[in-house]
């Protein structure tokens, strides 16, 4: 068997001939950093210092794998010199097929509801990831599903599901692709924030008014509708289309009689109520399409841009640039609105590449600091001088607890091998059920004690991550003669790191005190660090 | 620890975790708000599917929409409810009628949504369950009871109740095809003392690695884990074979008289919200037939509830709400059913903060419309809140914006208020 340390290095050597041009993330790295680093200047503040080796691949390798790293991928990164590692572990995360399934698993919280889960779509953006699709392209499909994939239903899944109510539809639309969240200018203008007026929330819904899904399961439109609304006054106003950028659009005169209007309706109805009907035919004046043409048409606001940089930001840093995530506006400024600008810049010439933008943000030294300041109230979070621990997605942890709990001998080779996404693939099937079950964390993220009381209590904790066959965690543990190196191999496993002297002797003597009935010992010892909160988040 | 003590340890002394909770920073409560508050519960009768007023709180006999049930007198003059209600009849004393509720929404889905969070859905924004802020508004941070509990119906649906902006700390404990919640028993593969001994060891690995982040999510993950035991220790209250016979014959041998029984149980215990639901009372067809057998086991296991809680000194601080998603149709029709109906129909609050033997509002004599004293969602939790010395405009912060612990506009109903 090759050593672990002599397979990565043979990976890290292929990867250097990979088409990425290290020089320029790590250039636009950089820049990242200037920005971060003269906010910090400015207000005199020292950021903490970065983690080290080992903490940073389990942060990095949860972010962009979404797992934690194997034991063979710890030592292989530890055995290589310091200054080479970061980028070579980068480079290699981001070319794996781990990247495009973490990609994934977030755009579908992103933008399913949490409560959906659909096989069909997740595959659609599988496929979208694996390629890296252009950012504007996923948003074209998934908006005008009609337009770019007529024989394809899978991404008419975001669309289905909102369908039947209009006011989702709008305010995710703009909440999702554009940062903006005009639900509160529904019943009046908004209370506090002057950019957005009730003619922004009904000129949105205008774009979305006429959408229906057929029984079949196609997205198309009407050919008539508008929105109307009662301002403030009393007055009763029909909405023209209007952007958030104000910019309206008027609606043209059909162009067809009122029998032949009719007939379409009639065409319509049925194919909305039975699956044999034929494809109705589609208006020539589209309202849903236009909206795409206006998001990406805006090069003055830029909502599309930001928004995706903001989003991406906000995944590895627990927080946006501008914060909270739908609150786009001229009263809730950027943290640091050149960056934002800049980055906004920077997606929309590189083609909207996402993986690209993910790239440079990983290999910031802002994106490497610890979590811990010296001071109890730490320096305000909008300058991103700390790290900010964050709760693991429910992929993400059940993803780490199948890593965790498997043998390290199990692991050794097989992350990287040729069948590594196949079996990737298994392993996110397996990590299915669990994720279901568990809360998907937003901001101020709080755990529930059901989770608290299924990690205590239930029975598959106990037969999928504390099993004591050969291929186990528990398994390998127990074939380990001296309890100090039980602990340090269970640490590895399960933290990614060495424990110190006071974890090795609580763990010692946690073992030594039921010699008798070792093995339930050691489960009880690795149940005791897969539920603590080192687990539980990234940090 | 005794109801009394458990709930005079205020949450004012508890820990930074709870001040460090973002929505806590502004509903710190005054003290007197919370004393007054101190011990109280509820308990909710959920008639899920939408229950008929006319069968129950606001009968019409004699005119085309009235259906052929009489009315009968009840323990306080001038108050007449369904002759399917006899029970209820006699104990009007504690209890007061709303009849004039118009809340618009005749469809299950939106219906519910409605009378679960007291508002109208939208987008953006997640409003919790009732359940939910009373958990929030009535429980402690570190309680060793559940503190919301909401329990399962199969007709109904595995409909539980979100905990919404406020968070999975909130979230009701759910119990499903059993009566007992999930994972609250250890396995049989782990001593008592070693599941301890184990928790333990958590902790001292928590805790080296917690130190001095400040970190309210983590800050929740602890919580969470330090509450186990106690939630593990309140099994028995789930247990209905720790009640006397006498007392499980005085309920009545059916599903909702046990979760009735368990549910004074809770609240005895110092839980603040228990959700019962009785379904399915959506009665498109045979509308009479339907009322005829849900309304016996309603009144029976709602009486029993309230002697039993009277009986034990527990009602004048446990609110008992009879609500479901809306009403039903005035018109009968070709099925001898009656369909969905919010535009004038009815509920019932007993005990805790209400003046009993009162009815509030009136329908027309056909019972179409409201003919006095509308009241909408919002005014009804505001009346709710009210009732358990919450005050109904207090604010939560969601973001960068005050969401009113009831619907913006809401007042409570003073008259059926002690």
């Amino acid at each position: 068997m090759r050593s672990p340390d002599a397979f990565l290095f043979a990976a890290f050597c292929a990867i250097s001939m990979l088409p990425v041009d290290a020089g320029d993330v790590a250039e636009l790295a950089h820049r990242i950093d200037h920005h971060i680093d003269a906010r910090l200047a400015a207000d005199g503040i020292a950021p903490v210092r970065s983690v080290n080796a080992a903490a940073f691949l389990r942060r990095v390798t949860l972010d962009l794998a979404g797992r934690i790293p194997t034991v063979p991928e710890l030592d292989a990164y530890l055995a290589i010199e310091a200054d080479q590692a970061k980028t070579a572990v980068v480079q290699q995360l981001i070319a794996s097929p781990d990247y495009a399934f973490h990609a994934r698993n977030q755009l579908d919280i992103m933008l399913l509801l949490p409560e959906e889960y659909n096989d069909k779509w997740r595959e659609y953006l599988l496929e979208a990831t694996k390629e890296n699709r252009a950012w504007d392209r996923l948003f074209r499909e998934i908006l005008l599903p009609e337009d770019t994939l007529s024989t394809d239903v899978r991404p008419v899944a975001y669309l289905k599901r909102r369908v039947q109510d209009l006011d989702a539809m709008t305010n995710d639309a703009s909440v999702t692709w554009l940062g903006v969240n005009i639900s509160c200018a529904k019943c009046h203008d908004h209370p506090l924030v002057e950019d957005w007026t009730q003619a922004h929330y009904y000129g949105m819904a205008s774009f979305f008014k006429r959408t229906l899904v057929t029984r079949k399961g196609f997205v198309t439109e009407r050919f008539e509708g508008t929105t109307k609304y009662t301002n403030a006054e009393g007055a009763e106003i029909e909405a023209p289309l209007m952007f958030l950028t104000g910019a309206t659009l008027e609606v043209p005169p059909l162009s067809i009689d009122g029998e032949e209007l009719k007939q379409l309706q009639e065409k319509i109805k049925k194919a909305e109520q039975d699956e044999k009907a034929e494809d109705p035919p589609r208006p020539d004046f589209r309202p849903r399409s236009r909206f795409v043409d206006f998001v990406l048409a805006d090069t003055d606001n830029r909502f599309f841009a930001k928004n995706l940089v903001n989003r991406t930001w906000a995944r590895f840093f627990g927080r946006g640039l501008v914060h909270p995530l739908d609150q786009m506006h001229s009263q809730n400024p950027a943290s640091h609105p050149e960056l934002l600008n800049e980055l906004a810049d920077e997606v929309a010439v590189s083609g909207f590449d996402v993986k690209r933008l993910v790239h440079a943000i990983v290999l910031t030294k802002a994106f490497a600091r610890g979590v811990r300041t010296e001071s109890a109230a730490g320096p305000a979070p909008e300058l991103f001088a700390v790290a900010v621990p964050r709760p693991l997605s429910p992929r993400q942890l059940s993803l780490s607890l199948r890593v965790a709990g498997r043998s390290p001998d199990s692991l050794t080779g097989l992350v990287g091998e040729e069948d590594w996404s196949k079996k990737r693939d298994e392993l996110e099937r397996q990590a299915d059920g669990m994720a279901r079950q568990l809360t998907i964390p937003g901001d101020d993220f709080q755990v529930s004690v059901s989770e608290a009381l299924w990690f205590s209590n239930n029975q598959s904790m106990e037969s999928e991550f504390l099993n004591g066959g050969g291929d186990r965690l528990v398994g390998h543990l127990k074939q380990i003669e001296s309890d100090n190196d039980v602990a340090r191999a269970a640490f590895r496993s399960v933290f990614s790191r060495n424990p110190d002297k006071d974890e090795t002797n609580a763990v010692v003597e946690y073992v030594a005190a039921r010699s008798e009935r070792r093995e339930a010992a050691i489960k009880q010892v690795v149940w005791a660090m897969l539920s603590s909160p080192e687990f539980r988040f990234n940090h | 620890m005794t109801n009394i003590n458990r709930r005079t340890m205020l949450k004012a002394g508890t820990t930074a975790l709870a001040s460090s909770m973002a929505l806590d920073v502004l509903s710190q409560p005054a003290m007197a708000e919370e004393l007054a508050r101190s011990g109280k519960s509820v308990i909710m009768l959920w008639l899920a599917g939408g229950a008929s007023q006319f069968e129950t709180w606001d009968p019409k006999p004699g005119r085309s929409t009235g259906g052929p049930f009489a009315k009968i007198q009840t323990s306080v003059p001038g108050i007449e409810i369904s002759e399917l209600m006899p029970k209820m009849s006699q104990r009007m004393d504690t209890t007061a009628i709303i009849r004039s509720l118009n809340t618009k929404i005749a469809d299950h889905g939106q219906g519910y949504e409605l009378m679960d969070t007291g508002r109208v859905k939208e987008p953006g924004v997640r409003f919790p369950h009732m359940g939910a802020i009373l958990a929030h508004e009535l429980g402690q941070i570190d309680s060793k009871v559940p503190d919301f509990v909401s329990m399962y119906t199969s007709t109904e649906g595995r409909r539980q109740g979100s905990a919404g902006f406020l968070g999975a700390r909130y979230n009701p404990m759910f119990l499903t095809n059993k009566m007992m919640p999930e994972d609250i028993h250890r396995q049989d593969s782990i001593t008592d003392s070693d599941h301890k001994d184990r928790a333990a060891l958590r902790s001292f690995l928590a805790k080296r690695f917690v130190r001095d982040l400040q970190n309210p999510s983590i800050g929740s993950h602890e919580n969470a884990y330090e509450r186990v035991h106690g939630l593990m220790a309140s099994d028995h209250l789930f247990d209905i074979e720790k009640e006397p016979q006498e007392m499980r014959d005085h309920y009545g041998p059916t599903q909702f008289g046990d979760q009735c029984l368990i549910a004074r149980r809770l609240v005895d215990a110092g839980v603040p919200f228990v959700r019962v639901a009785r379904a399915w009372w959506d009665s498109h067809g045979q509308n009479f037939e339907t009322h005829r057998e849900l309304c016996a086991d309603l009144d029976h296991c709602m009486s029993a509830l309230l002697d039993d809680l009277k009986q034990r000194g527990l009602l004048e601080k446990t609110l008992v709400i009879t609500l479901g998603e809306f009403g039903r149709t005035p018109k009968i029709n070709g099925s001898l059913g009656r369909d969905h109906f919010a535009d004038a129909w009815s509920c019932s609050l007993s005990g805790c903060g209400i003046r009993g033997g009162t009815v509030f509002g009136k329908t027309d004599e056909d019972g179409k419309t409201v003919a006095d004293g509308e009241m909408n969602a919002g005014d009804l939790f505001a009346t709710i809140f009210a009732a358990l010395g919450i005050e109904h405009d207090k604010e939560f912060m969601v973001g960068s914006r005050p969401i009113p612990i009831a619907d913006f506009g809401s007042t409570p109903c003073q008259e059926v208020l002690a």
